[in-house]
């Protein structure tokens, strides 16, 4: 067990940076640092597909002059650069609802804004 | 309490899903099944294809291109929507009456930015404009550029910073990555009969490659005004 988490250390350190993420999602009270921790999960998922699509000694999926095999997939980085848009899509909706929250309630804080309705 | 039991939650989820990773085939051989199906296909027939060097702008841009107009579509309702939440609202004076505070920026930081900004210009096009032959493409550099208007924005102060987006274009620039993507989109549709269609002959190779820039630099503005434009918001501009 130990030894093949070992041969596959990238993908074992996103899957633990992808618990640290879930853990600030649910024990952190404020709204930001909640989708500073969603974001810690989302850069966890991307470089565990980015890291699917390694080969050992490739080189970029760049052809043309000079370009020699093996090359690195190109589809993980293809869809994990739409990934990262729309990612960045969504947490500047989310920061701005927290901006509008803040305006409205005056807090940003989980409990406290549990306890105003 | 609630921490410890969130510990356990989550020591359970990361043996599950660390013993789901170790059965993964080995990190790096070139046999994992992602690496033999269509990624094959792709590096093998991607550069004659599409008529980009770059496999990876090929599959954005071309063998994917479907999935990259949904996405720079999600971009500019991002912004609408960002717009719809932050503005038009009167504050309803809940909040406490926080001093604001105006914090210039330290010379230092004013001038590295002012004596920086043309290179980040310069090399923010060269990214966009060489997407198709080199790493990057309309998103990277299309950051970039976005990264350079928020620095700007910081440093400037608010009236020489608003320059920044002209005003009276702002309402079609921001729209402007889904617009040439569907202008291309409709290209192909009425010269080859396919939306989205790009020729794969040799002689109209040069074509292609024009498209593909053309895509590339619709997505590179109009990301970069995206992003500044929510900056701005965010920062109780307009």
């Amino acid at each position: 067990m130990i030894d093949l988490l070992w041969d596959n250390l990238d993908y074992a350190a996103s899957m633990v940076l992808f618990c640290i993420g879930l853990y600030a999602v649910i024990t952190r009270n404020n709204l930001i640092k909640k989708f500073m921790g969603l974001n810690i999960m989302e850069t966890a998922i991307f470089a565990f597909i980015v890291a699917l699509g390694v080969v050992d000694g490739g080189n970029a999926p760049i052809m043309g002059e000079g370009a020699a095999k093996p090359f690195i997939n190109p589809l993980p980085q293809a869809l994990i650069l739409t990934g990262i848009v729309v990612a960045v899509s969504t947490t500047a909706l989310a920061l701005s609802l927290v901006i509008r929250i803040w305006r409205q309630c005056g807090t940003i804080e989980a409990d406290e804004l549990r306890e105003a309705e | 309490m609630k921490r410890a039991l969130t510990l356990v939650l989550l020591v359970a989820l990361a043996a599950v899903l660390l013993n789901a990773v170790a059965d993964l085939p080995p990190h790096g051989s070139p046999d994992t099944p992602a690496y033999t199906h269509v990624g094959a296909y792709y590096l093998e027939n991607g550069s004659e294809e599409t008529g980009s060097e770059n496999i990876v702008t090929s599959i954005i841009l071309n063998y994917r291109g479907f999935d990259t107009n949904g996405e720079v579509t999600v971009i500019v309702t991002a912004l609408m929507a960002v717009i719809a939440v932050l503005t038009g609202v009167q504050d309803t004076g809940t909040q406490p009456d926080a001093e604001v505070i105006h914090v210039a920026p330290s010379v230092v930081v004013r001038f590295i930015v002012r004596v920086l900004a043309p290179f980040i210009l310069v090399f923010a096009v060269y990214v966009i404009l060489n997407g198709h032959v080199t790493p990057g493409g309309g998103f990277q550099g299309g950051t970039m550029l976005g990264a350079l208007a928020i620095a700007l924005t910081l440093v400037l102060g608010e009236r020489e910073s608003s320059r920044l987006l002209p005003q009276r274009s702002l309402r079609v620039i921001q729209v402007i990555a889904p617009l040439t993507f569907v202008a291309v989109g409709l290209a192909g549709l009425f010269i080859w009969g396919d939306y989205l269609f790009f020729p794969r002959d040799e002689k109209l190779r040069g074509f292609a490659e024009a498209m593909l820039v053309l895509i590339e630099a619709g997505i590179g503005i109009g990301g970069a005004v995206v992003f500044a434009r929510v900056f701005r918001l965010m920062g109780g501009r307009q």
